[in-house]
């Protein structure tokens, strides 16, 4: 009342001042963004209902899962001899497979990159390369190329790995090409050299840490997606680990050992490969994984280590043709070494035959996917599947999002209520995201039939391990002065979250969401492959008879629009609501 | 072909340049003798680098023609003129070394031009080729850092890697672009006696871009002065009195508030070359 008061000396005043203030504008392109984010928030809320997700089921899931539990054989392990070679099996797929994508990813960034493309058409395309490898799972690629090879060989699987993970290597690389520093190119383009002789002398040493730590890192996802691979018929771990699953109860014990094995072989070589991206190439790890995090928590306060000593003594020209062996030059010629005999050893450890591939099946496997067609299914059945698949992610989302909202925010500085609460949550968020997607499967697995509500906790669990650590950190990052300036004008806790963090925080909340149905619609396709159900349901029927084929590349296709779809509405949101 | 016994080495007629609507020259004329060590002066966005640029065929003029060794570039095929950028070695204000590799490797692309391929590594070089970039490297008194990474070096051991690496060329020009502009004034002055001891000693051509009239004075044979693009100076650089020196100043000025901000720049400059005893 009392700034009504000096604000005029007639009660028309007020009204006045309605009257003269400008409308708010709203334009046209937010108020469609709000009303697509509405949409898919109601689609989300829709797909949950859909599938069933009543409180009576998850109960009877449970109980199947309890008496699944109850009924099978104790933890045990296959003889070591056995263990061993399935290890290196695994081991010499996980890094030919990625070290084949790692090097054709090489001539893909150099076309997608805006500095090192030949010709600006050329660009498109190599970014097209890395969105379809990308878009078809992993899974799939090996269930197609395993007609080629015998059951149980390692060839498909490395060939499936080697062609998914170009998408993310390439894309990865092609940015640090981007973000290099164009002077010392220009410095070799000055002096008459070719463009080859630009990247490879220019460019190259720039981004060779960057190129080391992706294939790593990509090392690291495709050991946790190899267990997947085992479904496909590709030979190691994941093979053994479904064969035992196939026998009930009496393979559940050997089954749940084996899948110990992959987690604890996916931690320790995390660590190894996070430790060496760390302290050999000074980038730091920042996967989601337990051995990222715990190199991340070991070295937090410690700086990249510093570089080399001078070589001493007395130099004349041709002294110094021998290079000293300095401490880093023994260090970087011992781990190239190891590099080198790491690939050797999976080269023999995989024990590859190339006798086992059936050449003359070759042009007809790659012939057999072209054209795509329906089969004896009709575009609504298809369309129908993609839609079970779409639900799942979305209700996964959604679940992910409302838990992720509470746990996010109560783990971040600005909003908790105290330190004590702050961490515990962090500690919460971290055991979500502890527990790899593999340990998911294998919960879908054993309780197989229940399907996509499995489908959905599954990868609604992983989501809140993800989303909430990025809602907590997009919290603490936003700027803390309007905070200040509301506790300043006596407002509550509640009132500072709401009017000052929240709308700070929406922005990069709306797009870490959207991400998360664009992974969870990837995720949801190779669930759905172990679990029989949704896109991925037919795309294992297809993909194992060379007649069908022409089905693979119609499902994958539409997995691949979808995929796009997504990634296109999440980039106009983030413009939208910058 | 004979084309290295003709004399000018550089001439530039009528040179325009325009990137989009802004015009970054405009109808340069210039003519560079073998030998000639000429100092481009300016201020920044005068258009000492995209001039500079031109004389290796890194840009292509919109209008006029730019001929270097008896080569019009704008004419010259992708692989005719990488053979003339090979004989035509540029320095830059930031260096430009590949940071992550040694400074020998660094040395030893200035001879890309020579080999056929890409390399990556030392043993990719042939070596006689080390040999003759350790030597480039002693004579700028870098040889002990042969196998340091370039980045662990400061600014002016740096530039003076570079020059090395220019010499790698075995260049009948240098460029040099504002090669002193990153560095603290004690480098700044061994690398411009290093230039031009280097230009003396191989006969080079030199041209080099500042936009330091105090470092212009008494190093260079000549002054090119460019304000917006145009040549609006050409003057021998020795034996010049006060008032030329002002009028210099006057030249590449572009405003009065520039001037007076360069004379206050002038009387700190004096006042660094009473203490250092000047450049030579």
């Amino acid at each position: 009342m009392t700034a009504l008061d000096v604000a005029g000396p007639s009660a028309g005043s007020a009204e006045d001042v309605a009257a003269r203030a400008p409308r708010r504008a709203f334009p046209a392109e937010r108020a469609c963004a709000v009303v697509v984010l509405v949409a898919m928030l109601i689609f989300s809320v829709w797909s949950l209902s859909m599938l069933d997700f009543s409180w009576g089921n998850i109960q009877s899931s449970w109980n199947i899962a309890v008496k699944v539990f109850s009924r099978m054989g104790p933890i045990s392990l296959p003889g070591p001899e056995d263990l061993f070679s399935l290890i290196g099996i695994t081991f010499g797929i996980v890094v030919l497979g990625t070290l084949a994508a790692s090097l054709i990813s090489i001539p893909v960034a150099l076309l997608a990159a805006a500095n090192t493309t030949p010709a600006p058409w050329l660009r498109p395309v190599g970014r097209a390369i890395g969105v379809i490898t990308r878009a078809v799972p992993d899974v799939v690629l090996a269930l197609a190329f395993s007609l080629t090879f015998a059951l149980g060989s390692p060839l498909p699987g490395i060939f499936a790995l080697g062609i998914h993970s170009i998408g993310m290597i390439s894309k990865l690389f092609a940015d640090a090409i981007e973000n290099s520093d164009d002077g010392p190119r220009l410095a070799i383009r000055a002096a008459g050299g070719s463009r080859a002789q630009e990247f490879w002398s220019g460019v190259f040493p720039q981004v060779l840490p960057s190129w080391i730590a992706t294939a790593l890192h990509r090392f690291d996802i495709n050991l946790r997606g190899s267990a997947i691979l085992g479904y496909a018929g590709v030979g190691g771990l994941g093979y053994a680990m479904k064969v035992a699953f196939a026998e009930f109860p009496t393979g559940y014990g050997r089954g749940l050992g084996i899948a110990c094995v992959i987690f604890v072989m996916c931690v320790v070589l995390e660590i190894v490969s996070s430790t060496i991206r760390r302290n050999l190439l000074g980038v730091q790890p920042l996967g989601r994984g337990l051995g990222d995090r715990i190199v991340r928590a070991a070295t937090k306060n410690r700086p990249a280590p510093a570089q080399r000593v001078a070589p001493r003594g007395e130099v004349d020209v041709h002294r110094m043709l021998r290079r000293p062996w300095t401490r880093d030059r023994v260090r970087d010629t011992s781990w190239t070494a190891t590099g080198l005999l790491v690939v050797v050893a999976a080269w023999f450890l995989t024990d590859i035959d190339f006798s086992q591939v059936q050449w003359q099946f070759v042009p007809r496997t790659i012939e057999s996917f072209w054209p795509p067609d329906l089969g004896s299914y009709s575009f609504a059945d298809f369309a129908q599947a993609m839609l079970v698949t779409i639900q799942v992610a979305f209700a996964a989302a959604l679940l992910s999002l409302v838990f992720s909202l509470v746990f996010g925010s109560l783990a971040a500085r600005n909003v908790a209520p105290s330190g004590g609460v702050r961490n515990t949550f962090r500690v919460i968020l971290v055991i979500f995201r502890g527990v790899p997607e593999l340990v998911l499967a294998i919960f879908l697995i054993m309780v197989t039939g229940l399907g996509n509500q499995a489908g959905v906790v599954a990868l609604a669990f992983g989501g809140i391990g993800l989303l909430g650590k990025l809602i907590a950190d997009s919290f603490e990052e936003v700027p803390n002065g309007p905070e200040r300036a509301l506790t300043a004008a006596g407002a509550s806790r509640a009132q500072r979250y709401l009017a000052a963090t929240w709308p700070q925080g929406l922005p990069s909340l709306i797009g870490n969401s959207l991400y998360l149905v664009d992974t969870n619609i990837r995720s949801a396709t190779i669930l759905g492959i172990v679990g029989g159900s949704g896109i991925g349901f037919y795309l294992t029927n297809a993909s194992t008879v060379l007649t069908l084929h022409g089905q693979v590349t119609t499902l994958v296709l539409m997995v691949i629009v979808t995929v796009l779809a997504v990634e296109g509405v999440a980039a106009w949101m983030r413009r939208v609501f910058r | 072909m004979n084309s290295t016994t003709i004399s000018p080495v550089i001439r530039l007629s009528g040179v325009s340049k325009d990137f989009g609507s802004t015009r970054a020259l405009s109808g340069v004329d210039l003519t560079v003798e073998r030998g000639e060590v000429v100092v481009l002066l300016g201020l920044s966005g005068s258009g000492k680098s995209t001039l500079l640029r031109h004389l290796d065929g890194l840009e292509l003029p919109t209008r006029g023609d730019v001929e270097v060794l008896g080569r019009s570039l704008p004419k010259l095929k992708a692989h005719e003129l990488r053979r003339v950028r090979a004989r035509v070695a540029m320095i830059f204000q930031q260096f430009e070394l590949v940071p992550s590799l040694t400074v020998l490797e660094n040395v030893l692309t200035g001879a890309l031009a020579r080999l056929k391929g890409p390399r990556l590594g030392l043993w990719a070089y042939p070596k006689q080729l080390k040999l003759a970039a350790l030597t480039h490297l002693d004579r700028v008194g870098m040889l002990e850092k042969a196998y340091e990474r370039a980045d662990q070096l400061s600014g002016g051991q740096q530039q003076r890697v570079a020059i090395a690496r220019a010499l790698m060329q075995s260049p009948e020009i240098l460029l040099a672009d504002e090669p002193v502009a990153s560095l603290d004034p004690e480098s700044s002055a061994q690398v411009m006696r290093l230039i031009r001891e280097i230009a003396a000693d191989d006969g080079l051509t030199v041209v080099c871009s500042l936009h330091q009239v105090d470092l212009a004075l008494g190093w260079g044979d000549r002054i090119v002065g460019l304000r917006h693009g145009e040549v609006v100076l050409d003057t021998p650089a020795m034996g010049l009195s006060k008032s030329q020196v002002m009028e210099i100043y006057g030249r590449v000025a572009t405003s009065t508030a520039e001037l007076s901000a360069i004379e206050s720049e002038l009387r700190d400059a004096e006042f660094a070359a009473q203490a250092t005893d000047g450049i030579r």
